[in-house]
């Protein structure tokens, strides 16, 4: 029955082995969730299944039989597709392009009637209004994952291997993305389904593998483990307190905003944030909020009045925000945030190359102030030359929060502070935002996880269309609370 | 490891390589007028490959060092021509020249700095078009023809290139004092950091608060400076420029540039890798002519596999990590 | 001393003309002559090219009722084009064009021809004969040849000798093998590089003969810009005794300094850019006049010497 499983794997790179004898089998019609912290062995395992990696031992059986795939088309085509966490889109064809790529409609001349009409039929089923005929490029990061997920619908998987689908999916996006999981496990593809969100998992998963160090240490059926006990078994101990107690923010404003407005995305904005204050900023994708912040900074064109403890200043410019002791964390790691190819020391002083020497850099001190970072965020790289893009998830986040603190400014803004992240790293992050802010430092976090807003926020304002919708706080602050500002359903609570 | 060093010193390799079959070719290969030779040849497009280094590292190109290159030294020629009636053959003129090709330079590099930044266009474009209209310009001045240095300042002049230190003669001096300062910069200073950041990803730079502009604005003024003193060691050698000069440096720059471990797409600059991949090619020229080798009409040919494969032994590595 | 005389006889017969047909050139319809020549890349075009607009400001001061058009083109591709422009909203009635390659132009230029226009080719033939009206050219046998001969009388048996040459391509082949058959066999030739007509690359390849050789006895540069770097990377090997160089097609500084009578640089052999100016004028009188003018005039090329190095000095031309 098994369509594809792992018997007795692992894997080695060079002297390092990062999975012991891990066993796996996809069965079809069910929804396989694989689940562990960021370093724990999923994306080797799902390297495997999809034939971009061979196993050192065991085997790769598919229908029963051992298997081995050279590579990842080869395996795409005994049936087997991966959608991947970093897209793999032609950004400058059309989504009707992409989809079809390597297997265009039509002889030598291409049919691109066809290929346009397959294609808004898939978009269809995943409820998604995207335009075939749209560049890639031209499309939201949530968009992207929907033309990903209906390039892969379209290639007839018998099995589908997801890595964090939902990671940059809006609510309803969400939804729809659900919907085809239900309707492809019904029509009998074996699903494994990589998520941090753990409620989804619960709500998704007929099956669910837990690792952790490179080991299954747990498998369970639907309804066995509920959201505690997944975490727990990831992380290997009782995880309470999952968000830090609040704070007691002082009187005193250490920011005043007045009527900001970023051309087009935000329109006469107020906000005002007080010392040791960690304000939430919720809303769906596209509402404005990273706009805001970014206009806030200096880093798109913006205007208003802004006041860092009651005396004026004047941003036009990053360097302008980082003078008034301003910081901003931005929410794309991989492409505003950390340059990947470089090592760690780099990174952490890019942005502060005039603390360490004048014209000549002192090295000695960036790596001094590498090894008070590296303590300070606990950051775990194996090497400290290694190219930062190769640390996990977490391990860059961490290093660009070091950055981001390393001005030390009294202002910091974090745009998405845990996206794509595993749990007991999420737990360290709630930590040090709100050390920060018992330093007497202002935050402002911006996510889209409510439970996370909910759970680190004093105050938190809600943005509806680059306008805030409402703010709410104590008790009012609950996940339909949010969900109403944002969709503008009623103003009960603002 | 090893196989990291074997990538990064792969053009130190082929540049001994190249160096133990000359000398086997021919014995003349290893005498000191033949290296004083290859070096001082090499050191106009040396010194333009160290800043062209900067440039591509950042991210950017530049196709117009070539003619700047020859409009410069045109510049240079008729200003020292104009003021010799009057202040007479000394230094001074001299002088006066040199400092022409260098703020020209300086000015040049700062054309095409702003063109790319203030007015945003490509830099492949910017320079084409700057490398048509500096082509254009000395060929005018000229009238068509050649502009010679009065021959009383060409002769006061000529010791600046074949002079020097024993058979060390200035414009190997001058490069090597570029390429190592070049070096550090890249290694060690603020600047050098920058324009790497910015060549690995423009917008992590900006968002880590670098000013961006000024960064590629400076990378190309400091391409144009180094043009201005290549310049300024090129006009005693033949004491001319026409509109044939300078032809086809900006290719040959750029080819040291990456056989010397820069990547094109910028990020990573390696200003050593660029002295070692202007000695391969000015070394390449010197053997074929020394050693009837091949028919000269398959030069061209030899220097094309040459520059190919130094780029494919880079590339080796980087594949092999791709699985 | 032959294209002196060519030039005085068109002078002449201009006048002439101008004379004869005074009245009736007044109400002449005007003509328009199309030029076509390559850009100056390098001295000898770039002299050629200055003899092009001198003669035609020369001429359209002389004959008002004669208008020229004048394009310079980098490469064969563009010239074809500039021709089909001039044909297309310039309405030429005759071409005067130096062919920048010989089969590219071929067609083109037939296609003028039968349109019913008058076709001047200079220096250059095109690939197949009888299109044009008139042919004006140097001779690259000739020159080739002049210059073997002056090698083969003036040095002894057994002298070693190396070659420059240009960028490869017909005509560079037909001065060297003329060249090399002057010569002969008692001298000989040790070595035959590219400098491609130009000064920095003859320059980097004589560098690189001096180190190869120990013993030279005299360079052929073939080209007078070649000239200039062989001499700077001989004076920087402080061989400058030792041999002498000749070069080629008459650039003024080097008959300046034959003139002077500077040993390294005995002789010159013409080629001379003033080729242009007589086919233009040659075209001009056709139309001014009628005076038959067709045929083939070939200008051959003459060894400058310190003798008569006075008449073939051009002050004024950038070459």
């Amino acid at each position: 029955m098994t369509v594809l499983a792992l018997r007795n794997v692992s894997k080695s790179f060079g002297p390092i082995e990062v999975l012991h004898g891990v066993d796996l089998a996809l069965e079809p019609g069910e929804v396989h969730a694989l689940i562990g912290e960021n370093g724990a062995g999923k994306s080797t395992i799902m390297k495997i299944l999809g034939g971009f990696l061979d196993p050192t031992t065991g085997d790769l059986l598919l229908d029963g039989q051992p298997r081995q795939f050279t590579s990842g088309p080869q395996a795409e085509a005994a049936g087997v597709v991966v959608i991947h966490q970093e897209f793999n889109l032609a950004p400058d064809l059309s989504v009707a392009a992409n989809v079809f790529l390597g297997r265009e409609a039509g002889g030598f001349r291409l049919d691109h009637r066809a290929m346009r009409e397959g294609t808004a039929d898939l978009l269809g089923q995943l409820h998604s209004p995207i335009d075939p005929d749209t560049l890639i490029r031209d499309l939201s990061v949530p968009d992207r994952q929907m033309v990903e997920i209906a390039k892969a619908l379209s290639r007839k998987a018998r099995v589908l291997i997801m890595d964090e689908p939902s990671a940059v999916l809006t609510h309803r996006e969400v939804g729809a993305l659900y919907e085809q999981i239900d309707r492809l496990r019904g029509q009998g593809v074996a699903i494994l389904y990589c998520s941090h969100r753990l409620d989804e998992v619960a709500h998704l998963a007929d099956r669910i593998t837990v690792l952790r160090d490179g080991r299954v240490v747990r498998q369970a059926l639907r309804g066995e483990l509920d959201e505690n006990g997944m975490a727990t078994a990831m992380v290997g101990r009782e995880l309470q307190d999952f968000y830090p107690p609040k704070g007691h923010p002082s009187d005193a404003l250490a920011l005043q905003v007045t009527g900001l407005t970023v051309p087009g995305e935000v329109h006469g904005v107020d906000l005002s944030l007080r010392q040791g204050e960690v304000l939430g900023i919720a809303g769906l994708v596209g509402s404005g909020r990273t706009e805001l912040a970014e206009g806030l900074v200096g880093l798109r064109p913006a205007s208003a009045e802004i006041r860092v403890n009651g005396q004026p200043v004047h941003i036009r410019e990053l360097r302008d925000a980082f003078a008034a002791g301003l910081a901003y964390l931005t929410e794309d790691r991989k492409e505003a945030g950390l340059l990947l190819e470089k090592d760690l020391r780099v990174n952490l002083t890019l942005a502060t190359l005039e603390r360490f020497g004048g014209f000549r850099i002192d090295t000695s001190a960036e790596d001094a102030a590498l090894d008070r970072a590296v303590a300070d965020f606990d950051i775990r790289a194996p090497r400290r030359d290694m190219q930062t893009g190769k640390l996990s998830g977490g391990n860059q986040q961490k290093l660009l929060l070091a950055k981001t603190m390393l001005p030390d400014p009294r202002i910091i803004i974090i745009d998405e502070p845990t996206r794509g992240i595993d749990v007991g790293t999420k737990r360290q992050i709630y930590a040090f935002i709100r050390k920060l802010a018992d330093e007497g430092r202002s935050l402002v976090v911006i996510s889209s996880e409510m439970t996370e807003v909910i759970g680190l926020s004093d105050r938190i304002l809600v943005m509806r269309g680059g306008r805030i919708a409402g703010e709410i706080s104590g008790p009012d602050m609950t996940e339909e609370n949010i969900v109403r500002l944002a969709m503008g359903v009623s103003s009960e609570a603002a | 490891m090893n196989r990291l060093n074997l990538h990064t010193l792969g053009p130190i390799v082929a540049l001994i390589a190249l160096i133990i079959l000359g000398a086997m070719l021919n014995p003349a290969f290893l005498a000191p007028a033949n290296i004083t030779n290859v070096l001082a040849r090499s050191a106009f497009i040396g010194m333009i490959a160290v800043g062209m280094t900067f440039v591509i590292t950042s991210g950017g190109l530049d196709l117009s060092v070539g003619s700047m290159a020859a409009f410069l030294a045109g510049v240079a020629i008729i200003a020292m021509n104009a003021v010799a009636p009057a202040l007479g053959v000394h230094w001074g003129t001299i002088l006066l020249g040199m400092g022409v090709a260098l703020l020209g330079g300086l000015a040049a590099g700062w054309l095409n700095g702003a063109l790319v930044t203030k007015a945003r266009i490509e830099p492949f474009i910017v320079t084409l078009g700057t490398m048509g209209i500096f082509r254009s310009l000395v060929t005018w001045l000229a009238d068509g023809g050649t502009l010679s240095l009065g021959s009383g300042l060409r002769t006061l002049y000529r010791p600046v290139y074949f002079g020097g230190i024993g058979w060390i003669t200035w414009p190997i001096i001058t490069f090597a004092v570029v390429a190592i300062i070049g070096e550090w910069m890249m290694r060690h200073s603020r600047f050098g950091r920058h324009v790497e950041a910015i060549g690995s990803n423009e917008r992590v730079a900006r968002y880590s608060g670098i000013d961006v502009n000024r960064v590629k604005l400076m990378t190309y003024v400091l391409l144009g400076l180094l043009v201005g003193l290549a310049v300024v060691l090129y006009v005693p050698r033949l004491g001319s420029a026409s509109g044939s000069t300078g032809v086809l440096w900006e290719l040959e720059a750029i080819a040291a540039v990456i056989i010397g471990g820069t990547a094109l797409k910028g990020g990573t600059g390696r200003v050593w890798g660029t002295v070692v991949g202007v000695l391969i090619l000015s070394l390449i020229d010197n053997i074929l002519n020394l050693a009837d080798l091949v028919s000269p009409y398959l030069n061209g040919a030899i220097q094309g596999v040459i520059i190919v494969l130094a780029v494919v032994l880079q590339r080796e590595k980087s594949t092999a990590d791709e699985r | 001393m032959q294209r002196r005389n060519l030039m005085k006889a068109a002078a002449l017969a201009a006048t002439l003309g101008m004379v004869a047909g005074a009245g009736h050139a007044q109400d002449a319809e005007k003509k328009v002559i199309g030029v076509s020549i390559p850009s100056a890349t390098h001295g000898f075009m770039g002299g050629l090219n200055w003899h092009a607009q001198d003669t035609i400001a020369r001429l359209g001061k002389a004959y008002p009722n004669l208008e020229f058009v004048l394009a310079t083109a980098g490469d064969a591709a563009k010239q074809v084009n500039d021709i089909e422009d001039m044909m297309a909203t310039r309405n030429i009635d005759g071409l005067v064009v130096l062919p920048f390659e010989s089969e590219p132009l071929t067609a083109p230029v037939k296609a003028v021809k039968e349109a019913g226009k008058f076709v001047t080719v200079v220096d250059r033939g095109l690939s197949e004969e009888g299109i044009e009206d008139l042919y004006v050219a140097g001779d690259n046998t000739a020159f080739g040849r002049v210059a073997g001969e002056y090698f083969k009388t003036h040095l002894p048996a057994g002298s070693k000798i190396v070659v420059l040459r240009g960028i490869p391509t017909t005509l560079d082949n037909e001065r060297v093998e003329a060249f090399q058959k002057a010569l002969g066999s008692d001298v000989e030739i040790l070595d035959m590089q590219h400098g491609n007509w130009n000064r920095d690359d003859a320059f980097t390849v004589m560098q690189d003969y001096l180190s190869k050789y120990p013993k030279i006895d005299a360079v052929w540069a073939a080209d007078d810009d070649m000239a200039i770097g062989v001499m700077e990377a001989i004076a920087a090997a402080n061989r400058t005794d030792e041999m002498w160089v000749i070069g080629g097609a008459g650039m003024k500084e080097i008959v300046k300094r034959i003139m002077d009578g500077d040993k390294q640089l005995p002789v010159n052999v013409t080629y001379p850019p003033a080729l242009i100016s007589s086919a233009i004028e040659m075209t001009a009188l056709r139309f001014v006049s009628n005076a038959p003018v067709t045929g083939r005039f070939i200008i051959g090329s003459q060894l400058i010497t310190p003798e008569n190095a006075a008449q073939f000095y051009y002050p004024d031309s950038p070459f």
